[in-house]
């Protein structure tokens, strides 16, 4: 492993020394973040009126301002990962319960325009321009320029930057370019597939994986944090037009990096470079992360993507439609939809954890899905299971139970039919795909009855 | 029940298919204690409706040494009374994480089921193309339908099946130290199998103590007098067979520990295949798990070959019979032919020996081994062994191992009770659970 502590030329002097990091293991203060926006989010809830960078706000930079809760919209539409749930961890740990998890089709029909906030993370984003379309695009772009805030992380963050490639070329929202793309193939140390990816006739290379070490500018909203360690699984390195859009740097690697290029490349392509930056569009923002802020090991970073949430959400409050056709549960009906639910996650879980004994991957787009990956999904519904089998009552819109259930049974058809494949080492391929799309339908639909409960419930408490 | 316990007491009753559950009070705990403490309580409240109980005892699935018993209890085909066998191999361990401390099985279900417990969640599963097959393959088409290789099986074959006396309810493809018949108790309730998986989590109470003792507790143990013994024929060579370990040598495989239990009592032996080979097996069924010390040292005092005798046992787990009842059968009747033994299983009857105290499985030779526990003479082998069994049914203690570890006493039993519930267990109340379960 590499840990950069050499004097770097050229740079601003932050850059140069190893700075006060975050980000290994959770300090007190680190889980003072959760609390701390906890704590404004049920204050809102309750109807109290606070003021930024005042009481239970004074972790937030200060303004005149009235804080609100913010609609949050979170892409888990084609093209997309695993890590939108890390989005979905954050939003959990420090209670923005208004949440709404989208597909390109929502985004296409313009449920955008209800939102305050708009996160995209990793991904292909070649495919998730595919799916968004020039609709999309179109709804994206309006949705920013009405004042809303799109957070982009990883392949969010690549997706609008300047791009004449085919899908992304709708998406030239900002004029920030990448830096982590070359004319000739860089060699891969390893992890190949993960290393370098075509794009067009030239190649983006990822030159390290894991954590890297921040230095953050100072401009607001990042006024609290001075430097941070952040994972980096393939996002981007940037190059901003505008010194004033940069929110932070690359400033070395840790103990942790992995190197997947030579290291004099890596260093070339990231240190100095780019990570995070705002940038206006008509009336509303972007920030587009190359690392991954909303990581759940990583509180320090958490608190900035936090803090960028209630800075620039939408200034004006959106009418929210009406809840037409929730309905609420409870009693036995409750505990038998949650039964039902919790029986065929707990039968889907079982399969995976024996699926990661064997070696096997599956090549989707341009991504590489491990075993590994299943439960990533199901944990995110496994470890939230509890919490509604014990409240009182659950919120969810019609119908919604029975989709749940429906999605949950064809999740663990799946599973068992591809260990059975593979035990009869026969390939398993079409089933990956079906698999990954089936899951990332089934987490949201129940993700999305687990936040509305949970702001039900939020609500009804105070 | 906070501590040591998922506070979940499950009642399914296969005639209605209705499912419940309670909670594990803590009261029972600090009077009952555990594993057989329990199920025998749980039996006298649904007495009226023949049931069945499983459970762990206190310790099961935890780090201290030989934390590998799960309990079956119920009223032996056999004797009449209620009596107590062990499960072991991984089930006693994956029972407790089931996410169910205790499952009451009563009632007859219509047709042939299976029940699957798994992270909280019990399913009452239709069995019938399972029912017919023997325990192999009955196991081996629970996993692959449930596609998870590492599900453990409560099973029966087709003696449990045909209600035979001697039916045995085998773990996954072995023997178990069922020795009451408990095989057709399931039989007659329709039950083929219990399957059982769980990836759930104990609290302790006081986590670092706790964890801490069972380290400390398993360096000293792991020197003590079993220390370079292992498998079914050291134990053999400690019951006074000297020739032992030279008679069942050439088929040797691999010896096999039982979840946390630092003896490994099972021998794996091969027949179909060379013992010395080091590369995966190229026969479907190379060879065959050696879990019964008592089934195996009556076929060879019966003068069988240890070839012959290791075919009577696979036989007899693949049939779901218990083989210590075909050994003194079969001794009995001084036939020696694995293939005319076998032949024999579907008629076999006759009155067995039940081991002196008549509530625990003789499946635990009935002395002490390697160690001497300090006892005057063989005259008090008897009491000791009822006493001890006790202690490890209630505490979830591997119940041969416990035979073999003095250091495993009363007072640190008591010790890791109270560390692990935050309750207070005292000397008396263990002498009264104890004297409970061997009335």
């Amino acid at each position: 492993m590499f840990v950069s502590n050499a004097p770097l030329s050229g740079l601003p002097a932050q850059l140069r020394g190893t700075g006060q990091t975050a980000g290994v293991g959770f300090r007190n203060s680190e889980m003072n973040f959760y609390h701390s926006y906890a704590s404004i989010n049920q204050k809102l809830v309750s109807g109290v009126s606070l003021h930024y960078g005042e009481g239970e706000a004074s972790i937030l930079p200060s303004d005149p301002r009235l804080l609100r809760i913010p609609r949050i919209g979170v892409y888990a539409g084609s093209g997309t990962s695993h890590s939108w749930l890390w989005f979905v961890e954050l939003f959990d740990r420090m209670l923005f319960h208004d949440l709404v998890f989208l597909t390109e089709d929502m985004v296409k029909e313009g449920v955008l325009q209800d939102l305050d906030v708009f996160v995209m993370s990793g991904g292909d984003t070649v495919r998730i321009a595919e799916g968004l379309g020039r609709q999309g695009a179109g709804e994206l772009e309006s949705f920013i320029r009405g004042g809303g805030l799109y957070l982009g992380s990883c392949a969010g963050a690549y997706l609008p930057l300047k791009s004449s490639k085919q899908y992304l070329d709708r998406f030239n929202f900002v004029d920030i370019k990448i830096a982590n793309v070359s004319k000739t193939r860089p060699e891969a140390k390893r992890l190949e597939s993960k290393a370098i990816t075509t794009y067009g006739c030239n190649y983006v290379y990822h030159p390290v994986r894991e954590d890297v070490r921040l230095w953050i500018t100072g401009r607001e909203p990042f006024t609290s944090v001075e430097s941070l360690r952040a994972p980096l699984y393939g996002g981007p390195s940037m190059v901003t037009v505008r010194d004033s859009d940069v929110l932070a740097y690359y400033q070395g690697f840790t103990e942790k990096t992995l190197f997947l290029v030579d290291e004099s490349l890596a260093e070339k392509t990231l240190v100095g470079k780019v990570a995070a930056a705002r940038t206006a569009m008509g009336d509303g923002h972007l920030y587009l992360f190359g690392p991954h802020f909303e990581h759940p090991r990583f509180p320090t970073a958490n608190h900035l993507v936090a803090t960028a949430i209630f800075w620039d959400m939408k200034r004006e409050t959106i009418n929210r439609k009406s809840s037409d056709g929730e309905i609420i549960l409870e009693g036995t009906a409750k505990k038998k939809l949650i039964l039902d639910i919790k029986r065929e996650i707990s039968n889907a879980r079982i399969v995976s954890v024996g699926l990661e004994a064997i070696p096997v991957k599956w090549i989707i787009g341009c991504k590489t899905y491990e075993p590994e990956k299943i439960r990533v999904f199901l944990e995110a519904m496994w470890k939230r299971i509890n919490r509604l089998e014990r409240s009182r009552r659950i919120c969810l819109q019609s119908g919604t139970g029975e989709q749940v259930v429906a999605h949950a049974c064809q999740v663990r058809q799946i599973l068992r039919e591809m260990k059975s494949r593979i035990d009869d080492h026969l390939d398993t391929q079409d089933l990956a795909v079906d698999l990954f799309n089936a899951l990332r339908r089934l987490t949201m639909l129940f993700l999305q009855f687990y936040f509305n409960s949970f702001a039900y419930n939020l609500e009804l408490d105070s | 029940m906070d501590y040591l316990s998922s506070n979940k007491i499950l009642i399914v009753d296969l005639e209605t298919g209705q499912i419940s559950e309670d909670e594990l009070d803590d009261e029972l705990v600090s009077q009952k204690i555990g594993g057989v403490g329990i199920t025998t309580s749980l039996y006298e409240t649904y007495q009226d409706r023949d049931p069945i109980i499983l459970g762990a005892g206190l310790l099961t699935g935890t780090l201290f040494p030989g934390s590998a018993l799960g309990v079956i209890s119920a009223k032996s085909p056999r004797t009449g009374h209620v009596t107590h066998s062990p499960f072991t191999l991984k089930a006693g361990m994956e029972f407790k994480y089931t996410g169910f401390d205790y499952v009451v099985i009563v009632g007859k279900s219509k047709k042939p089921v299976f029940l699957w417990l798994h992270d909280g969640v019990a399913d009452i599963q239709d069995a019938s193309e399972f029912w017919g097959t023997d325990v192999w393959n009955t196991t081996d088409s629970i996993r692959k339908s449930m596609g998870d290789d590492l599900i453990q099986t409560l099973v029966i074959g087709p003696a449990g099946e045909r209600g035979s006396d001697l039916a045995q309810i085998c773990v996954n493809y072995w023997a178990s130290g069922d020795c009451w018949g408990f095989g057709k108790v399931f039989g007659e309730k329709n039950l083929k199998a219990v399957a059982l998986r769980g990836m759930g989590l104990l609290e302790i109470s006081d986590p670092e103590d706790f964890v801490d003792q069972c380290f400390e507790v398993f360096e000293t143990i792991k020197g003590g007098a079993f220390a370079g013994k292992s498998g079914v024929e050291d134990i053999l060579t400690a019951m006074g067979e000297k020739d032992a370990k030279e008679w069942i040598a050439p088929f040797v495989h691999r010896h096999s520990a039982c979840y946390n239990t630092p003896y490994p009592t099972n021998t794996f032996i091969y027949l179909n295949e060379n013992p010395k080979t080091l590369t995966e097996p190229t026969e479907q069924e190379p060879g065959f798990l050696i879990n019964d010390v008592g089934a195996l040292l009556t076929l060879k005092r019966a003068g069988l070959s240890a070839e012959s005798a290791c075919r009577v046992l696979k036989a007899c787990a693949k049939y779901g019979i218990d083989p210590s009842a075909v050994a003194e059968l079969s001794a009995r009747s001084g036939q020696k032919d694995p293939d005319k033994i076998e032949q024999s299983f579907v008629d076999l009857k006759g009155t067995v020996s039940a081991p002196e105290g008549g509530k625990f499985s003789s499946w635990a030779p009935m002395q002490p081994l390697f160690a001497d526990f300090d006892l005057s003479d063989e005259s008090a082998y008897g009491d000791w062994w009822v006493r001890r069994q006790a202690l490890a049914y209630l505490f979830g203690i591997h119940p041969i191992f416990a035979n073999m570890a003095p250091e495993l006493s009363e007072e640190l039993m008591i010790e890791m009770f109270n560390k692990g519930t935050g309750l207070d267990l005292s000397q008396e109340t263990l002498d009264q659970a104890i004297a409970d379960v061997c009335l």
